[in-house]
C-alpha cells in the first residue's frame, strides 16, 4: 500500500473519531446540560455567592456591606458563642447519633424475631421518620409542657414534678435530643434490620453449635458483620444529626434557649435578633467545611475498619 | 516572559467571572453613599392606581383589613393588593428585609416596635411626614405617645396602627375568695396581695412571668422605670447595671422564690385556665383571655413603684411606606395608611381586635359598654412610655435582656453581677452591629 493511501486512511480513521467524539460531546451535552446547568444555578453558584458573602460586615436586607476579609470567621472561632455553639452542636450530635444507633439497633433485633403482628410494628416504628419535623415538634410541645403536658401528669403520677423543660437550658437541649431520637430511630431500626436480615443464617447456627451463647453470638457474629451498616448509619446519621434538626429545634426553642447548635445559629444569626447576614454566612462555610471534613475522615479511616463479609 | 497555558488562561478568566458575578449580585461595597430617593416635588406626584400591602393580619384581623381595603378602594378608586407576610412580625420584618433589591417589595408594610429601626437602618423605609401632608392625612390626631414611637432623628417612619400596652390582669374570683378588696396599685402592694393568694391557696402561683419567647424584657420595662432604672439611657447602657435596675430586677428575683413563677410558655394560657391569678400581659390578649377564661377576669394600671407611677412601655406594630416603591406608589400607600387609621377605622379595628385606638378622638363608647376592661386600657395610655433604645433599636438587644431576666428569675445568681454582664454584652452589640451607622 503507498503512503498515499495510508495517510488518506489515516486522516478518514480520524475524521470519523472526531465524529463520534462530537457526537458523544452533543449527546453529552443534550442530557447532561440541563442539568449541569441547575446543579451550577441551585447548588455552586449559591455555595460560591455565600463564601463571597462571608467576607462582608452586611446586616440581613441592606444594600450597602463593607469588605472585612476573615473577621466573621475570626469572631466565631474565637467569641464566648462561637464556643458554645460547638460545645451544644457536639452534645447534640452525639446524644442523636448514639440514641438513635442504639435504640435502633435494639428495636431491630426485636423485629428480627418471629413475632405476632411484625409488619404492624415495622410501619409504626418506621413512620416518625416521615412525619413534618414542625409538626412532631409542636406535638411534643404538648407532651413537655410542664404546667399541662401528658409527661407531667405521669410523672405526677408518681410523685415526681417535671423538669423545667423550657426554662433550663440543659433540659432543653436534652428534651429536643429526645424527640429528634424519636424521630429518626426508625429509619436506623430499618436499616439495622436490613443489615441482620442479610447476615447468613449458618454463620449463627454454626456459633450456636459450638454453644456460644445470645450474647456471645450477637458480639461475636452479628456485630462484626453489622460493620458496614453501622458505618453507613454512622455516616449518614452525623450528617443528618448536623443539618435536618432544624425544625424540631426552631419549633420547640424559637429563640434558641441552649440549643444553638450550628445549623440553627446559622439562622439565629441572619434571620433572628442579630441580623447579621455576613456572620451567618461564614457559619455557613464553617458548616460545610465540616461535614466535608467528617465525611472525608469517616471514609478514609473508619471505613478501613469495617467488616464486609 | 512565560507564555500562560490556555487551560490557566481560561482558569483565570472563568475565576474573574465567578468575582464580578457574584460581588454584582451582592450588596455594594464600594464605601460609597446610597442615592437617598429625597427631594421629591409632591405637589408634582399623582399617586399609583394599584400598590402592594403585606400584612402579618395582627390579632387575627385578616378581615377587618379586607373590609377596610375594600372601603378605601370604593373610596379612592386605588386597588390594594392585600398579601400575607407570614405569621409574627419578625416573619414580616425578614421577608421585607429580603425582599430588598428583588422588585418584590411591598409599599406598604406591617412592621413592630421592635422590627423597624433595623429596616430604617437599610434605608428601607420613607420618611412618612412630607408624603402623608401631600395625602392631607392629618397627624395631629393620632395619640402622640404612640405616633412618637416612629420618630428617629426628627422624621416619622410609621404611623401607628396595631398598637398595644401591657396591663395588669387579675383572677376576681380568686381576689373574692382571698379577701382581697381591689387590685394592687405598687409593686410592693402586688406582693402583699400574691402572698393572700399564696395563703388562701387560689392557684399554683399567685403571679406568673413570662419566659424568654415572651418578650419579658418588653413590660418589665415597667418594673424597672417603677424602680428610677432603665435599659438604657439613649445609646448608654450603663442603666442597666444601675442600682435602681438592678433593685427592680432583685424584687422580681425574690418574688419567684416566693409567690410568684415562671411560666413554660404563654403566660396568658396559665392565667386563661386559673393555674396563676395575676399576670402583665398585652392588651392585645384581652379578646382571647375573655373567650377562655371561665371567671370574673379583672384588668388594671400598671403598678408603680417607688420612683414612678406605673408607666406603661408601648408595643404593637405600625404601618410604613418602603423606600424602593415610586413616588406615585408611595403617595398611593400615604393615603392608604391615612385612611386605615383614621379616626372611624382605627375605632372599628380596635374593637374588633383589641388593640389600641391610635386616635384620640376615636369613639370607643360601644366598646367600652360591652368591654369595660378595655377602658381601662385605654386610658392607662396616659401612662406611656416609650420604650428603652437597648429593647427596640439595638438588635440583639431584646434577646440579650430577656436571656438574662429568664437566667435571673430562675436560678439563684447574682443579680448585679448578671446586669453587668448583659451592659458589655450590650456595649458589644452596640461597637459591633451599629456604632458605625449612628456616628
Amino acid at each position: 500500500m503507498s503512503s498515499a493511501v495510508q495517510t488518506e486512511q489515516e486522516r478518514t480513521r480520524v475524521r470519523a473519531h472526531r465524529r463520534r467524539q462530537s457526537k458523544n460531546w452533543s449527546l453529552f451535552l443534550l442530557f447532561a446540560g440541563p442539568n449541569i446547568l441547575l446543579i451550577l444555578a441551585f447548588i455552586y453558584y449559591p455555595l460560591f455567592s455565600n463564601m463571597y458573602y462571608s467576607t462582608l460586615d452586611w446586616r440581613l436586607g441592606s444594600s450597602s456591606a463593607t469588605q472585612i476579609g476573615l473577621e466573621n470567621y475570626a469572631a466565631f472561632f474565637t467569641s464566648d458563642s462561637g464556643l458554645e455553639v460547638w460545645r451544644v452542636t457536639a452534645i447534640f450530635t452525639a446524644g442523636a447519633v448514639l440514641g438513635s444507633m442504639i435504640l435502633g439497633l435494639l428495636i431491630a433485633l426485636v423485629l428480627n424475631k418471629k413475632i405476632p403482628g411484625k409488619t404492624a410494628a415495622r410501619t409504626a416504628v418506621f413512620s416518625p421518620y416521615v412525619l413534618s419535623g414542625v409538626g412532631v415538634a409542636m406535638v411534643w410541645n404538648f407532651i413537655f409542657d410542664p404546667t399541662r403536658g401528658g409527661l407531667s401528669h405521669i410523672l405526677g403520677f408518681f410523685g415526681v414534678s417535671s423538669p423545667e423543660w423550657y426554662l433550663n437550658e440543659d433540659w432543653s437541649l436534652f428534651m429536643v435530643i429526645i424527640v429528634y431520637v424519636w424521630k429518626n430511630l426508625g429509619y436506623c431500626a430499618v436499616v439495622f434490620l436490613a443489615g441482620l436480615q442479610s447476615i447468613p443464617k449458618d454463620l449463627i447456627e454454626a456459633a450456636t453449635i459450638d454453644r456460644a451463647g445470645p450474647i456471645r453470638r450477637f458480639v461475636s457474629v452479628t456485630l462484626p458483620l453489622l460493620t458496614p451498616t453501622v458505618f453507613f448509619l454512622l455516616v449518614t446519621n452525623i450528617l443528618f444529626s448536623m443539618t435536618n434538626a432544624f425544625d424540631i429545634l426552631r419549633t420547640m426553642t424559637p429563640t434558641g434557649h441552649g440549643t444553638n447548635t450550628i445549623i440553627f445559629e446559622i439562622y439565629l444569626q441572619s434571620f433572628g435578633a442579630y441580623q447579621r447576614a455576613g456572620y451567618s454566612a461564614a457559619i455557613a462555610v464553617v458548616l460545610f467545611f465540616t461535614l466535608f471534613f467528617i465525611t472525608a475522615v469517616q471514609l478514609r479511616f473508619v471505613e478501613r475498619k469495617v467488616h464486609y463479609s | 516572559m512565560k507564555k500562560l497555558n490556555s487551560r490557566t488562561t481560561t482558569g483565570v478568566a472563568a475565576l474573574s467571572i465567578a468575582v464580578l458575578a457574584l460581588s454584582a449580585c451582592g450588596p455594594d461595597t464600594s464605601g460609597e453613599e446610597q442615592e437617598a430617593g429625597e427631594g421629591v416635588d409632591w405637589t408634582e406626584v399623582e399617586p399609583a392606581e394599584e400598590i402592594v400591602f403585606w400584612s402579618n393580619h395582627p390579632g387575627g384581623s385578616v378581615d377587618q383589613e379586607e373590609e377596610l381595603i375594600a372601603a378605601f378602594e370604593e373610596e379612592s378608586g386605588i386597588s390594594v393588593t392585600l398579601e400575607n407576610s407570614g405569621a409574627t412580625y419578625e416573619e414580616t420584618s425578614q421577608g421585607f428585609q429580603t425582599s430588598q433589591g428583588t422588585g418584590a417589595t411591598p409599599d406598604v408594610v406591617v412592621l413592630s416596635d421592635a422590627t423597624w429601626f433595623p429596616n430604617y437602618l437599610n434605608d428601607s423605609l420613607l420618611a412618612v411626614d412630607e408624603v402623608l401632608e401631600a395625602a392631607e392625612v392629618d397627624t395631629d390626631g393620632y395619640v402622640e405617645a404612640l405616633y412618637e414611637d416612629y420618630v428617629y432623628e426628627d422624621a416619622h417612619y410609621g404611623v401607628p396602627y396595631a398598637r398595644s400596652t401591657p396591663i395588669f390582669y387579675y383572677n376576681a374570683d380568686h381576689y373574692e375568695e382571698a379577701g382581697i378588696d381591689a387590685p394592687p396599685e405598687t409593686w410592693e402592694e402586688v406582693g402583699e396581695v400574691s402572698q393572700q393568694l399564696m395563703e388562701a391557696e387560689t392557684a399554683s402561683s399567685a403571679f406568673s412571668f413570662p419566659p424568654q419567647e415572651e418578650y419579658p424584657a418588653w413590660w418589665m420595662q415597667n418594673l424597672i422605670w417603677g424602680y428610677g432604672g432603665s435599659w438604657s439611657d439613649e445609646w448608654d447602657f450603663s442603666p442597666v447595671a444601675s442600682e435602681q435596675t438592678v433593685e427592680a430586677i432583685e424584687f422580681a428575683q425574690d418574688a419567684t422564690g416566693d409567690w410568684a413563677s415562671v411560666s413554660s410558655g404563654d403566660p396568658a394560657d396559665d392565667f386563661g385556665s386559673g393555674a396563676t391569678s395575676q399576670i402583665v400581659q398585652s392588651t392585645g390578649s384581652l379578646g382571647g383571655i375573655l373567650d377562655t377564661a371561665d371567671f370574673e377576669v379583672g384588668v388594671a394600671f400598671l403598678p408603680g413603684g417607688p420612683e414612678a407611677e406605673g408607666e406603661t412601655p408601648t408595643g404593637g406594630a405600625g404601618l410604613m411606606i418602603s423606600a424602593d416603591s415610586e413616588p406615585e406608589e408611595q403617595l398611593a400607600a400615604a393615603m392608604f395608611i391615612g385612611f386605615m387609621t383614621n379616626t372611624e377605622n382605627t375605632a372599628m379595628f380596635s374593637e374588633a381586635t383589641g388593640y389600641m385606638p391610635v386616635q384620640q378622638d376615636a369613639d370607643m363608647s360601644a366598646v367600652y359598654e360591652e368591654t369595660p376592661q378595655f377602658q381601662v386600657a385605654v386610658e392607662q395610655l396616659e401612662r406611656a412610655r416609650s420604650q428603652d433604645n437597648a429593647r427596640v433599636f439595638l438588635p440583639g438587644g431584646d434577646l440579650e435582656l430577656s436571656q438574662a431576666l429568664q437566667g435571673i428569675l430562675t436560678n439563684d445568681v447574682d443579680v448585679a453581677e448578671e446586669m453587668e454582664s448583659v451592659q458589655s454584652s450590650l456595649e458589644e452589640l452596640y461597637e459591633r452591629d451599629l456604632a458605625s451607622e449612628l456616628e
